[in-house]
């Protein structure tokens, strides 16, 4: 077992190396989930309430779980951007108030026995959430909760202030590094919207439940669209599919 | 308070001061202070370079240092000026062994009871805005992890500085990171509307839209804007010059009706 004071230097020397290197944000990560004993982290961006995709993820199970957030819009990352304070559930399967009914049966099955989401926010202003996850349920101590705090303070402040060197218009090159903006999933949003005739926005609430149903990741469905294996009116027969036409919106 | 928990205060305390309207001297001086409190230092200053290029002493937690930092800059020699320039960690220098490198400074230093200096330099990537001097009375070295940390110290408040330097709020950071990445989301949807309507792969999609902003003097992100919500014709939209070794999809595997080329697209 190494010493308390190991830790933290290894964590505040981890936290400063990142600042020269180029891996993007992933040691923001590394760090949140390590500092506070989490099997696992994820740093997700948000936008008015709407997930806008993940900065960093420490491993597969992190990415199920933001994809999860992502696709079914909710989960304790969003709810701790929307209220802007820390989400605490420790035992994820057998919670004392129930939320998240879509994503919590799920994020059990994949292992995620406890969530800790905590804030993106430097004064009103609110970026997303750095969320926490453990194999079996418990609490953070009191340090490990106060040094949570703590990374997501300096992980604002950080994802700030390599936006700031971004050309204007564009996402910071570092931040697009190793993140999931999801994008294919807007690009098959644009493709379905024009199958079934209908808007972009339908379009992705459609993908959204084409995912859920076939518990396959939104992202998954989305390539498969994109490459054209898959048309979302060639489905459901009788359902808001059939013909479209390629100039309905002209 | 262990040193392990004074240590999360301080990366707490930093943090905290990491607000809108901080103030860079106070974010300075907790860092001087904690570095004394928390390492084997007996003084330690923060020395930051100027608009104009100078460097100046900005925070220090003793009088001796404080005087100490400006003799330094004064006569323009000594581990802060040195490593300032050179970006790089001065550490565990032994100050009677280096006359030869700072003669008036040795002088200086060793008359006020300092035995050994240490200088670590305050940088973001390429950016070198200042840096953190540490010295001790008793002579020997720092330990190794020590130097880790106050390096780690110092970056965290180099974050803010530079931040605060920059004299552009958090507020206007961050709704220009939602603004690029509402762009890049909508330029991606109506990409995949031209090439679901048009039957080109999405890099080709892309094409025909920047093309047509070109062409028509629009703005990319408007343009796809309006393609994304409908109110732009995507048969309106410029058919792409011919390309050599690039050609548009010219099959699907779904016989439906979806697949009709319009006559502008350039063929296989």
């Amino acid at each position: 077992m190494t010493l308390p004071e190991d830790r933290t230097a290894r964590i505040l020397k981890e936290l400063a190396s990142h600042e020269d290197d180029h891996t993007g944000t992933l040691v923001l990560c590394e760090v949140a989930a390590e500092i506070t004993g989490a099997s696992g982290a994820s740093i997700m961006l948000l936008s008015e309430d709407v997930a806008r995709g993940s900065l960093c993820t420490t491993d597969g199970v992190a990415v199920y779980l933001d994809d999860l957030q992502f696709a079914l819009g909710e989960g304790p990352s969003l709810d701790a951007h929307a209220s802007g304070e820390p989400v605490i559930e420790p035992d994820l399967a057998t919670p004392s108030v129930t939320r998240w009914p879509a994503l919590a049966p799920s994020a059990v099955r994949a292992g995620i026995r406890a969530v800790f989401a905590f804030p993106l926010r430097i004064g009103a202003v609110r970026l997303g959430a750095v969320t926490l996850f453990r194999d079996a349920p418990g609490a953070l101590d009191d340090t490990q909760y106060a040094d949570a705090l703590a990374v997501a303070v300096v992980a604002a402040r950080t994802i700030l202030t390599l936006q700031a060197d971004a050309p204007p218009g564009s996402v910071a090159a570092e931040l697009e590094e190793g993140a999931n903006f999801h994008f294919v999933v807007h690009q098959a949003a644009g493709m379905v919207s024009i199958q079934l005739n209908m808007s972009v926005t339908e379009a992705l609430v459609r993908l959204r439940a084409h995912a859920f149903l076939s518990d396959r990741s939104i992202d998954d469905i989305s390539r498969d669209v994109v490459d054209r294996r898959l048309r979302l009116d060639a489905e459901r027969p009788g359902g808001m599919g059939g013909g479209t036409t390629p100039t309905t919106d002209g | 308070m262990t040193r392990e928990a004074l240590l999360v205060r301080t990366l707490v305390e930093l943090a905290d001061n990491l607000v809108d309207d901080f103030d860079v001297i106070d974010v300075l001086t907790v860092l001087s202070d904690r570095c004394v409190e928390v390492l084997d230092v007996d003084s330690a200053g923060v020395m930051l370079v100027a608009p104009g290029g100078e460097l100046q002493v900005v925070a220090s937690s003793s009088d001796a240092m404080r005087g100490l930092e400006l003799f330094e800059l004064q006569t323009n020699e000594g581990p802060c000026v040195d490593c300032f320039i050179s970006g790089k960690p001065i550490v565990n220098l032994e100050l009677t062994a280096l006359d030869d490198r700072w003669p008036r400074f040795a002088h200086r230093a060793v008359a006020d009871g300092f035995h050994s200096v240490h200088a670590l330099p305050m940088h973001l990537r390429s950016v070198t805005v200042g840096a953190l001097n540490m010295f001790r009375v008793a002579a020997g070295s720092l330990h190794e992890e020590d130097v880790l940390v106050a390096q780690a110290l110092a970056d965290v408040a180099t974050i803010a500085i530079i931040q605060h330097r920059s004299s552009v709020s958090a507020a206007v950071l961050n709704s220009q990171l939602s603004e690029a990445l509402n762009s890049r989301i909508i330029i991606e949807q109506a990409k995949g509307k031209v090439s679901e309507a048009s039957g080109l792969d999405m890099e080709r999609s892309f094409q025909r839209i920047r093309n047509h902003a070109r062409n028509h003097n629009l703005r990319l992100t408007e343009l796809a804007r309006g393609i994304a919500e409908g109110t732009t014709s995507i048969v309106g939209l410029d058919p792409l010059p011919r390309s050599p070794g690039v050609r548009a999809i010219s099959s699907n595997p779904w016989s439906g009706p979806q697949q009709r080329p319009t006559p502008q697209e350039p063929s296989a």
